[in-house]
């Protein structure tokens, strides 16, 4: 491996919550074990899949050690893995975890960081409350800023409140690692998945606190594309979807507007005017939306870019992998499985000494060979 | 014990959002973050006084630079030489211009970990792209893929890239930190903010590749995983319109779940046909299951439904918003996790901040500075930084400079 973890050693306990989390530290070349019982880590049941292989395990437990492990039978084989560990990741529904008490485990080495990626934290009346990534969603404040008027409150695509709870968790075994380095202790970290998709609503929470300097209401109600500035929406072209701003220059955009002859009144004096400044958005806006009718998606979205006008082709997922920039950086990324090879997302940053790269993906190995293999002593 | 980074030097040339909330992460684990800032660039979002840079400049501290003055730029150029991290998301090359771009720093700060978070990453056809995260959205299949089949796209109502982009960012600067640590030496790193948006369709992404299966937009329910109800439902209203409604999600992931479900719904006629007792079976009963489910929910107080189900083992939670987070959620209020900051801003009066959420054992992050004006930190940065003293500091401020 040649990331920047490589001399990192990991084993990873994760559950759904918190395994994009040991992905992102993996793929940056830290050596992860990920153990399994011997009938398999349940999130390798999860769609979609390719023939009888779950792909989003492939992209879930990418960079990988796999191993197997049948407890309580090993018990001290998966002790005794764990105490070799610079650093843990777990979840409560994670290989191993009801069955290990984590804090005593840190006492008694006092060098490891555990980190503990939980739905609610410990405490507190919801604390062993359910929730899957829609329910986490919906408490944490994401689902009800997401949705029309006249659809229900709704959750994002996939996994997106776990992968941002799994990305906290990266920083927090990171950051506790760096502690680590400086003074030689190691400590227990928890992270709250509420938590986390609390922190990551934008403007929801600027709203509630500074609705009255701004003039707003507290709450925004559902409404579509239309960001909370009013100023970014998405309008349908004649073949698609384009989100649509007259931001960040709006003598800009009007002037493109003239140069189609579809300016109508904004040409008005009045509306260089500060008091005239909502009127003027909603025009706007009113405008680009039947203009955009006329026009087809991309070659409005490149003209507008030309423009240096922030317009964004709302792009169907099927032309995903035929994306001119993403080819230009060569960006897709395969992955070596034990059958053969899958191609899917590549590197989310790229380092210049220390390259981010996916490792084989196989299947799980008995825990022996892997002991034997990365030269850590097994306990008779 | 100190917070984890603490002493942690972070040149923060960041705005907007997704800059900004990387170096909040890192200031609140205790690095010392420094933001520059001008006066002239002070406005909209950039502006100390806007409540967007409120949420997303805590714990830093504020240098003002005017880069048009040379004596600044050069300022700028020493404290390059002493940073561990320097990032911005500017366009391409505006660093360059002022002379402390990776090459040049690089020189004279061989360890230095230099982060550019651009919208499209350095190169390609679409590298000097305009966008926001409402573009990185849609370009990245995130609109499309969020959203209700049938109808015009939706996508995700907040800036959800924008927050991502800047935690990506932070686990890249702690990793280079690390490998720092082996080499000694720094580097670049290069983010693309489009690219960390698609990498999140992964999974699909992979099934288009590989089946050639190219996902659509499925509201609340799961693409690619069996369960029913999977949904949210309306219960008794509190008001009037949009807002005054009241949801819950209901996601019965196993049978178990949904026979869970009917006991607290009460054995309903409708629920009880054995057609129900497996997945596919309510699955080709969808419409029908989500009409009965909601048919229940209509006659019943969200919270005091959530925690029936919760008791009976049925995955619920209320659709809480920005008033229900600080009022209503008893997790939040028990970790105090939204909170006034203790200094009261002399120009804004009473801020707020979320915390952290990390919570570290032996190196806890319980401080919340508020944000800072425009080179209100001078003093105190170009001391510790460059020890400056502070009459030198004085007279560069009365002559118009570091503002």
């Amino acid at each position: 491996m040649s990331g920047p973890l490589s001399n990192v050693r990991i084993i990873d306990l994760t559950d759904e919550k918190s395994i994009y989390g040991a992905k992102l530290l993996a793929d940056l070349g830290a050596d992860v074990v990920r153990p399994e019982p011997p009938a398999g880590d349940p999130l390798r049941r999860r769609g979609p899949f390719k023939d009888e292989q779950s792909l989003w395990h492939i992209f879930f437990a990418s960079s990988r050690r796999f191993v197997c492990i049948d407890l309580p039978e090993d018990q001290s084989l998966f002790h005794n893995l764990l105490t070799k560990a610079d650093l843990i990741l777990t979840g409560p529904e994670g290989f191993g975890v009801a069955e290990t008490d984590f804090d005593a485990l840190q006492a008694d080495y006092p060098g490891l960081v555990v980190v503990d990626v939980r739905s609610f934290g410990r405490e507190g009346p919801w604390k062993d409350y359910l929730a899957p990534d829609l329910v986490a969603g919906a408490l944490g404040g994401a689902v009800a800023t997401t949705g029309d008027a006249d659809t229900p409150p709704l959750k994002s695509f996939g996994e997106l409140n776990f992968m941002v709870s799994g990305a906290y968790a990266g920083i927090a075994g990171l950051a506790g690692l760096y502690a680590k380095r400086r003074n030689g202790a190691g400590q227990v970290v928890d992270v709250s998945v509420h938590e986390s998709i609390a922190s990551c609503l934008e403007h929801v929470l600027m709203f509630y606190w500074y609705h009255e300097q701004m003039m707003r209401e507290p709450v925004l109600p559902r409404r579509g594309s239309l960001h909370w500035s009013n100023a970014y929406v998405v309008f349908q072209a004649l073949d698609g979807g384009v989100m649509v701003t007259p931001t960040p220059d709006f003598d800009r955009q009007l002037a493109w507007l003239i140069e189609e002859g579809v300016q109508e009144d904004l040409i008005d004096p009045k509306y260089d005017l500060p008091e005239h400044l909502v009127e003027r958005i909603m025009k706007t806006m009113d405008i680009l939306k039947r203009w955009v009718a006329t026009k087809e998606a991309e070659p409005l979205f490149l003209e507008a870019q030309a423009r240096h006008s922030p317009y964004g082709w709302v792009i169907p997922l099927a032309q995903m992998a035929e994306n001119e920039q993403l080819r230009a950086r060569d960006w897709f990324t395969q992955v070596a499985t034990e059958t053969e090879s899958v191609k899917g997302p590549g590197a989310p940053y790229h380092f210049s000494q220390t390259p981010w790269a996916l490792g084989d993906y196989g299947e799980a190995h008995p825990i022996s060979d892997v002991m034997e293999d990365i030269g850590w002593e097994v306990a008779s | 014990m100190s917070r984890p980074l603490e002493g942690l030097r972070v040149l923060d040339f960041t705005h907007v959002l997704a800059g900004p909330f990387a170096t909040r992460c890192l200031a609140d684990m205790g690095a010392d973050v420094v933001k520059i800032n001008s006066v002239k660039r002070a406005i909209g979002a950039n502006d100390p006084l806007h409540p967007y840079y409120l949420m997303w400049n805590r714990n830093k501290r504020a240098l003002g630079l005017d880069m048009t003055h040379d004596e600044d730029r050069r300022l700028c150029q020493s404290l390059c030489e002493q940073a561990d991290v320097v990032i911005d998301n500017f366009s391409v090359g505006v660093l360059d211009r002022w002379g402390i771009g990776f090459e040049k720093v690089k020189e004279s700060n061989p360890g230095v970990i230099y982060i550019q978070m651009s919208g499209m990453g350095e190169g390609g056809p679409w590298s000097n792209f305009v966008t926001y995260a409402p573009t990185i959205h849609a370009l990245a299949g995130l609109t499309y893929l969020t959203s209700v089949s049938g109808r015009e796209d939706i996508g995700i109502g907040f800036s959800y890239n924008d927050h991502q982009a800047g935690l990506h960012a932070a686990v890249a600067i702690l990793a280079a930190l690390e490998a720092r640590r082996d080499t000694g030496a720094g580097q670049h790193i290069d983010v693309s903010q489009f690219e960390v948006g698609v990498n999140f369709a992964g999974p699909s992404l992979m099934d288009l590749f590989a089946n050639g299966r190219a996902a659509e937009p499925t509201a609340n329910e799961l693409p690619y995983d069996d369960a029913c109800p999977h949904n949210c439902y309306q219960g008794l209203p509190k008001g009037e319109g949009t807002l005054g409604e009241r949801w819950i999600a209901i996601a019965c992931m196993t049978d178990s779940q949904w026979q869970a479900l009917k006991s607290v719904m009460g054995h309903p006629e409708w629920a009880e046909t054995a057609d129900f007792d497996s997945v596919a079976g309510r699955l080709a009963a969808r419409a029908e299951i989500d009409a009965g489910v909601a048919g229940f929910t209509a006659n019943h107080e969200v919270y005091d439904l959530m925690a029936r189900c919760q008791a009976a083992g049925v995955p619920a939670g209320v659709v809480q918003d920005g008033e229900d987070l600080n009022t209503r959620d008893p997790q939040l209020a028990l970790y105090q996790f939204l909170h006034k900051i203790e200094d009261v801003s002399p120009l804004l009066g009473q801020t707020w901040a979320d915390r952290l959420p990390i919570r570290f054992s032996q190196t806890p992050c319980n401080i919340y500075e508020r944000t800072k004006a425009v080179g209100e930190d001078n003093v105190s940065v170009l001391g510790d930084w460059l020890g400056m003293d502070e009459a030198a500091v004085r007279k560069a401020e009365s002559e118009g400079r570091l503002q």
